[in-house]
């Protein structure tokens, strides 16, 4: 059963529609990451769900409820900032109690709950520091535990880790999820970094341009994206993308592109024509052995990126791939000899060459 | 030889300036605990016993001399007068202005700026312009010689200054810190008094303070809608000194009395006085 | 109770406006005054002249000495204090002890009631006992009349003006100084600029916001003085430090002739916000062409 429904929210500001129709079920207890890139209007519609902002039209609801106009203390929703937001004139301590202050809980039990969070959380030596005497990790997690202590039914978390250094967020990115699922609520995060959405997310949510391209299960949006921009949002290095034109026979797929004839290893229903094929760069066999299907390339330049190495290299017809592959395969390509690539079976993904949507 | 005619002519300027400007408020202070015969001595007398007779005299409202009948000085009610209109205009000032500043900083709103602007533009407008016709009004519905009229009319200097010293400190709140402070559960009103406040508060503070000493060193309001009954010090000390007869050392104390609580109060918001003094236009 | 989210500013707004609104109503009423034949000692004659109040202020003699002294008063104290104020500033920019100190001293004569500082001053120049007639006699000046004369009324009133305003400019000035760039300083010393250009060519041209905003706002103010010249002149002696709020004045509580003193008052208003406009005017064009010149 849907928990919070959005159904066709709006918002602009002067003449820029920021959020364009949006509608979306989130269920109860899912860890639903709205994934974007920047100016694609994540924050807003974070603050939408809040109640910081009001839509222009369409209707938020909770539990069947429309919340539309309640302000955001009236909702029972919590929220971690991307800047932390913490009060600079209370410590830690008062920071995390203060949503059990709003709500007259007893003393005893406001200084257990704080206790127990802030245990979760390690930062139980740091509750009695004023915010600025606090690293930016701590500051983070003092957030975080505010937004938890109460346990609200939802959780919205805007990119809370954005600003804290690699190491914590790394820390951060295997401890979350633990300590979410304790708590059991709905957590509607907000992240830039698809890597981060795949590693957290129930379902992701992708938002460009103020309108949800897709909204599925991470492996889904990753191997199957609706569109060339949600396919080229995931994926680092970008996915290899070029116009081609299609003709099939049986098993195969042949994409003729720039005179040069690529065998695809795929059974597909869409039509011959014109289209983008687009293929990720792990998804690229690159070895000195030709095959049937390969095709010489010539050597251009390698990089490495986060632990694999990737190749440019480059078709005879002038078409530029990158592929990427694990540091022991690397050590087995011979960059003075000639090259070959190959797309892996089953692998690459047809665009419509107009709208840029998966054709299949 | 040309750096020497600079440093001379340098030092020659620091002694002008402080002759200028500082001298005369030492030398007031100095006759403040004088007697009537030093004073008028023809050749200054720069060695003397310091008497606090001036002093006791003002505060006593009592004061014989040699010769004379003994008279009686009413410049204390004047002092309290003054300390009652700027204190009470300074918390109206706050009830007022606070509110409103906060909003002016927060949001932005249909004739918003307009709004601010005529309440800036009070300042500026010559002031008998507004207070003969208010002076006509206050007698005709019985306001005329009262606290209330004067704090009322005292607003008009008050509110435009602490209204863009305030709006400013609201805007550097990020306003993430308030919305926080409300998805947590508390409404509007109390996020407003238990974050914007007190991260507002040094610029609360030297308003008021600024608004304070604007409001002790008014003259022409008391002057025009009081009888000496709640004329403050500035008007209290004129008719103190046109009055004959009053000892020169007395003159000096009350004088004296009347600038020091805005002297002192203006070294504690020096920091501040750029912004307050420019009405926000320039930031020190 | 809720409040609709788009009216609550205005809420928060309101109780302000309310209470200076409830003065704007006297402007209008003055306006209204001053178009009618208003005389408290003849209430009988009140009646409806239109423009006559201002025939007869712009016909008398009287009322353009009061305009050629509130000018002469204004143009000095302004061009005075602002050359004083620039030359202070200029002086204490650079921060040491000393400078801090009287940086902070000379803000005093500003913080005393204007009215308080004129009779600070008479005591000063008092014929009979004044340090500044005792000190004067060692130049051959002791016979100076100030406040007495109409030849030196006015420079006394100036110089009252001087004294107490003079650290208004210098204050502003001083923050506009101390908050410039550094780097067409140093990139003028490494050209080996004079001192004489790198001021005319870069340290006014810099700080002429701070000066304009500090002019404007003593020349609303200046324009208006009332307090030090009641307190230390009232306009006399005759009429020779007549100036436009302390004629009004006198012609409300002496002559209570309220319908003229509400024309001068409308005058002195509107001669206000014509200033106010054209300086406001020429603050944007600057605001432009120093945003302009930021981004070349």
């Amino acid at each position: 059963m849907s928990y919070i429904k959005l159904e066709s929210i709006s918002k602009s500001f002067k003449d820029d529609k920021v959020i364009q129709g949006l509608n979306a079920e989130i269920n109860k207890g899912e860890f639903f990451v709205i994934f974007g890139p920047s100016g694609s209007g994540k924050t807003v519609l974070l603050r939408l769900l809040s109640g910081i902002l009001l839509p222009d039209s369409g209707e938020i609801k909770m539990e069947n409820a429309v919340i539309n106009d309640l302000h955001p203390e009236e909702r029972d929703v919590s929220m971690a900032f991307q800047n932390f937001a913490l009060y600079p004139h209370m410590k830690a301590y008062e920071n995390i109690a203060s949503p059990l202050k709003a709500n007259n809980i007893s003393q005893d039990e406001i200084d257990s709950k704080v206790k127990e969070i802030a245990n979760l959380l390690k930062i139980d030596h740091v509750l009695n520091q004023y915010p600025k005497e606090l690293s930016n990790g701590q500051k983070q997690r003092t957030s975080l535990a505010r937004s938890l202590v109460n346990r609200p039914s939802v959780v919205l978390l805007d990119d809370p880790l954005r600003n804290v250094d690699a190491k914590i967020r790394f820390e951060m990115r295997l401890e979350l999820p633990k300590v979410l699922k304790e708590f059991n609520t709905t957590v509607i995060y907000i992240s830039q970094d698809y890597r981060e959405a795949m590693a957290l997310a129930d379902r992701i949510a992708v938002l460009y341009d103020g309108k949800f391209n897709d909204i599925d299960l991470p492996k889904n949006i990753y191997e199957k994206p609706s569109s060339l921009t949600t396919a080229k949002l995931f994926g680092d290095p970008t996915i290899n993308n070029f116009n081609a034109v299609i003709s099939k026979n049986e098993n195969r797929v042949i994409a003729e592109c720039n005179g040069e004839k690529i065998i695809l290893q795929r059974k597909t229903s869409i039509e011959n024509g014109e289209c983008i094929v687009g293929i990720r760069p792990e998804d690229i066999n690159l070895s000195n052995q030709q095959t049937e299907e390969s095709l010489k390339v010539e050597f251009r330049t390698k990089t490495p990126l986060n632990l694999r190495i990737v190749f440019l290299v480059k078709l005879s017809n002038g078409l530029e791939l990158l592929c990427s592959m694990s540091e022991e395969e690397a050590k087995n390509i011979k960059e003075k000899e000639q090259l070959y690539v190959s797309f892996k079976e089953d692998k690459c993904l047809f665009f419509d060459a107009i709208t840029k949507r998966n054709l299949e | 030889m040309k750096f020497n005619i600079w440093s001379i002519l340098k030092i020659f300027a620091y002694a002008a300036i402080i002759l200028f400007f500082l001298f005369p408020i030492a030398w007031i202070l100095n006759m403040s605990f004088m007697t009537n015969d030093e004073i008028l001595r023809k050749v200054p007398v720069l060695f003397y016993e310091p008497t606090l007779k001036n002093y006791i005299g003002i505060w006593e409202g009592e004061i014989s001399i040699p010769g004379f009948a003994t008279m009686y000085i009413y410049f204390k009610q004047n002092l309290i007068n003054s300390a009652i209109l700027s204190s009470f205009s300074v918390a109206l000032t706050l009830v007022l202005g606070v509110p409103a500043a906060y909003a002016f900083a927060r949001y932005k709103f249909k004739g918003g700026e307009d709004i601010a602007f005529t309440l800036l533009s009070f300042r500026f407008a010559p002031a008998l312009l507004i207070i003969i016709p208010l002076n006509l009004y206050f007698t005709q519905i019985g306001l005329y010689d009262s606290y209330i009229a004067l704090i009322w009319v005292y607003q008009l200097i008050t509110l435009p200054l602490l209204l863009w010293i305030v709006r400013g400190y609201f805007e550097d709140i990020s306003p993430d810190i308030e919305y926080a402070y409300r998805l947590d559960g508390h409404s509007w009103f109390q996020s407003f008094w238990k974050i914007s406040i007190p991260l507002a508060k040094p610029g609360i503070a030297a308003a008021s303070l600024l608004c304070f000493i604007y409001a002790w060193n008014n003259f022409v309001f008391a002057l025009i809608l009081g009888s000496s009954a709640i004329q403050p010090v500035t008007v209290g000390a004129l008719a103190f000194i046109t009055a004959s007869a009053i000892p020169y050392g007395l003159i000096a104390c009350g004088i004296v009395v009347s600038v020091l609580p805005t002297l002192i109060l203006a070294l504690f918001i020096q920091k501040y006085l750029v912004q307050g003094l420019s009405l926000g236009a320039i930031k020190g | 109770m809720k409040i609709n989210r788009k009216l609550f500013p205005y809420v928060l707004t309101l109780p302000a406006l309310l209470v200076c609104v409830g003065i704007l109503i006297p402007f209008f009423t003055a306006v209204y005054y001053s178009l009618q034949r208003y005389n408290l000692k003849m209430p009988h004659m009140k009646g409806f002249i239109w423009f006559d109040n201002y025939i007869n202020i712009f016909t008398d003699a009287s009322f353009w000495n009061t305009i050629k002294v509130s000018l002469t008063y204004t143009f000095f104290t302004i061009i005075v204090e602002l050359l004083l104020g620039l030359g202070i500033a200029l002086l204490l920019a650079k921060r040491n002890w000393l400078n801090n100190i009287l940086g902070v001293l000379l803000i005093l004569p500003l913080m005393i009631a204007p009215a308080l500082a004129s009779l600070i001053w008479k005591l000063m120049i008092n014929p009979n006992f004044g340090i500044v007639n005792y000190i004067l006699s060692f130049v051959g000046l002791s016979e100076f009349t100030w406040a007495s004369h109409p030849d030196t009324v006015l420079f006394t009133l100036i110089m009252v003006d001087v004294w107490v305003f003079t650290p208004f400019i210098m204050v502003l000035l001083l923050a506009g100084l101390r908050s410039l760039p550094r780097q067409p300083f140093e990139a003028a010393e490494l050209d080996g600029v004079p001192e004489y250009y790198k001021f005319f060519r870069i340290t006014l041209p810099m700080l002429f916001p701070f000066i304009l905003t500090a002019s404007l706002f003593r020349l609303l103010e200046s324009i208006q003085q009332f307090d030090i010249i009641y307190a230390l002149s009232q306009g006399g002696p005759g009429e020779s430090s007549m100036v436009f709020q302390v004629s009004a004045y006198l012609h409300t509580f002496q002559y209570t002739n309220i319908g003229k003193s509400a024309a001068m008052m409308v005058v002195l208003w509107a001669i206000c916000y014509f200033l106010c406009h054209v300086f406001v005017q020429q603050w944007q064009k600057l605001k432009i062409k120093t945003k302009g010149e930021l981004l070349q």
